[in-house]
């Protein structure tokens, strides 16, 4: 009872950060840069955040550039049904199911009520996902307390590993960035004896490789290098959009679809390594599942868009327990929101809450307020931002090449900086070319010092061996959680093979 | 394909090698991985006799090219001509080279641009970006 009473507590003051003017006002800015980059195809959150990690050194609040980060990061989730649904572009990754039956929506005329839907459900699965992430965020950190260096090990390597499975196309190609990712984090001072490893006489590598460049590189660079390769045109469906309150018709036909949707995506945002691709995915197939009439899914169902749209929503709102309860990033951009707060000088992990009780009901108090801007700024003004994407991607390449070159500059105020972001941008373009996914590197990246330092912290715990993962029973259970779950994915390969 | 992946595998398996006691206890571990993952996809790659696509379809790679030598050449002279002349040629560049914008928004847009990131670093953040011969 009275730690109810204490979140409560809690939620209030963090109301009171964020409703100062500083905080609204960087709330606003991160929700509108959201839903600009959902909206634009080509950019994603992360770049985008990545983009701004340099800014976070100057704004001397942690909590505002994290309300600001978390803005853009569930702001594009937004944004990006607009563009699935006009254009049938997907304007970021997690809005790809969305096209399907959205684009079948405008097409029969239908856009208002897509658009309509699309933004109320993410409003309604945004704010599930944030009363969830109220609720569940403090016991779990209080638990998380009690895990040693065996239990991290174990977490840090369950997240690794489910990112790889479960994001991209070939397990082989998946482990060997997690694995390339890992060695660049190592570079630099060993964190235990002190000795320097693979700067190669490089005195700028002794801090290591810099997270701020390696990010703005591999994400800002490299996919302004990947996408002038196309020729990304957009031709919009309709011209006017009329109806976006949807019918009570409407209403009753998606609004399981959502309640589902939120759901999915709140338990699939926890797990590491999930996310909103992912969970966009699965409600799709839930509803086409669950659904009277499955053979309306790709002409135009409005539960096909109604849920995933709600279920990367929730997602979004999810994914942020992790980081703020074990100090696990589960996804790239919440990896660099995990970057930006170290930055800032905040340890995030299960002392977060109790050690800045600022910084964690501020931002979570933040999200109510930013779903519910984004929701007046999704709905009425719809028309507005659909406009974005008349400008050509011609200006806007080389604006954003520039914000990263000045960027990376303002932070340690060398040009060597440039120059290594350049190189980074270039991997990260041969990265995308040979379909290498840079997220689970970023990921890698930030978690490989916890790796190693809890590896070897157990293994001196245990003098040795290796059994400690598997005696203690909270990493035991991970453990096991994690041969069952690669097992499961092995089996589902091979008989996906044979099926072939 | 094939050729990169290779190409890759060995760039970094000479890494693997390095192994420094004590703290390269991972490290080592990790580059052992890599060698492994990187022989089962070459392996893969060799057997599934995939048909190889072109990897770079029609001259697709120019303009990525053209891009990151204008970058290379931004960075070489920022430091010489200083932020404000440097980023107006970049963007005068970039926007006629890999674009055909017309002259009319190229420059207004290479203006506001350039305007909008001084305002933002150096008046907003107060960075001090680099000033040329000129002075500014």
């Amino acid at each position: 009872m009275n730690e109810i009473l204490e979140m409560f507590q809690g939620l209030a003051n963090g109301f009171g950060i964020a409703f100062s003017l500083t905080n609204l006002t960087f709330a606003l800015i991160g929700a509108l840069l959201g839903t600009i980059v959902g909206i634009l195809p080509g950019l994603g959150p992360a770049a985008t955040i990545s983009l701004l990690l340099p800014l976070s050194f100057k704004i001397s609040s942690p909590v505002t550039s994290i309300i600001m980060m978390a803005g853009i990061f569930y702001g594009a989730m937004y944004g990006g049904s607009t563009t699935s649904i006009l254009v049938n572009i997907p304007g970021e990754a997690a809005s790809v199911v969305t096209c399907i039956d959205g684009y079948q929506m405008a097409l029969k005329g239908r856009a208002g009520p897509a658009l309509g839907v699309a933004a109320i459900g993410s409003f309604i699965a945004g704010t599930i996902g944030i009363i969830g992430l109220t609720f569940v965020a403090p016991p779990l950190a209080e638990f998380a307390l009690k895990f040693g260096p065996p239990e991290y090990f174990a977490l840090t390597l369950l997240g690794l590993l489910m990112a790889t499975l479960l994001g991209g196309s070939s397990i082989i190609k998946g482990l060997i960035v997690v694995v390339l990712g890992l060695l660049l984090g190592s570079v630099g001072l060993d964190p235990i004896s002190g000795a320097v490893r693979f700067t190669w006489g490089f005195f700028m590598l002794q801090e290591g490789v810099d997270f701020v460049t390696l990010a703005m590189g591999m994400f800002g660079i490299g996919e302004i290098l990947i996408n002038l390769e196309k020729k990304l045109t957009t031709e919009l469906v309709t011209q006017k959009i009329t109806h976006l309150w949807p019918t009570l018709k409407d209403w009753a036909e998606s609004k399981w679809a959502m309640l589902r949707g939120s759901l999915i995506g709140f338990f699939i945002g926890i797990l590491p390594g999930g996310g909103a691709v992912i969970s966009s995915l699965v409600s799709y197939a839930v509803e086409k599942k669950v659904s009277k009439h499955p053979e309306e899914f790709g002409k135009g169902a409005i539960q096909g868009v109604a849920g995933p749209e709600s279920a990367n929503n929730s997602a979004a709102s999810a994914s942020f327990i992790p980081l703020l309860t074990l100090g696990i990033p589960g996804n790239a951009s919440i990896a660099m929101i995990f970057a930006a707060l170290l930055i800032q000088g905040v340890q995030p992990g299960p002392f977060l809450i109790t050690e800045h009780p600022d910084v964690f009901w501020g931002v979570v108090a933040s999200m109510y307020i930013g779903n519910a801007m984004l929701l007046v700024l999704n709905l009425p003004m719809v028309g507005m931002w659909v406009q974005l994407l008349r400008v050509p991607y011609a200006i806007l390449a080389p604006v954003i090449v520039l914000f990263c070159c000045v960027g990376v500059y303002s932070v340690r105020n060398t040009v060597f900086d440039i120059w290594v972001m350049g190189i980074f941008g270039v991997i990260g373009y041969l990265f995308r070319k040979v379909d290498l996914e840079p997220g689970p590197l970023i990921l890698a990246f930030v978690l490989g010092p916890i790796l190693e330092r809890s590896l070897r912290q157990a293994l001196l715990l245990s003098a040795g061996s290796p059994f400690i993962f598997f005696k203690r029973p909270i990493s035991g259970t991970i453990m096991g959680f994690l041969l069952i779950f690669i097992a499961f994915q092995i089996l589902a390969r091979f008989r996906r093979r044979r099926r072939l | 394909m094939i050729g990169v992946i290779t190409a890759w595998s060995s760039v970094y398996l000479s890494m693997g090698r390095v192994k420094h006691p004590g703290p390269g206890f991972l490290p080592f571990g990790l580059a052992l991985c890599l060698i492994t993952l990187s022989l089962v996809l070459i392996f893969k790659s060799w057997k599934g006799n995939t048909p190889s696509t072109p990897f770079w379809p029609q001259r697709t790679w120019l303009r990525p090219l053209l891009g990151v030598s204008i970058f290379i050449l931004y960075a070489l002279v920022i430091q010489r001509l200083g932020f404000l002349l440097s980023t107006l040629l970049f963007l005068v560049i970039w926007m006629k080279l890999i674009e055909r914008v017309r002259w009319r928004t190229l420059i207004g847009v290479s203006i506001a641009t350039t305007a909008g990131l001084y305002f933002i670093f150096v008046f907003f953040l107060e960075v001090p970006l680099p000033k040329g011969f000129l002075k500014w």
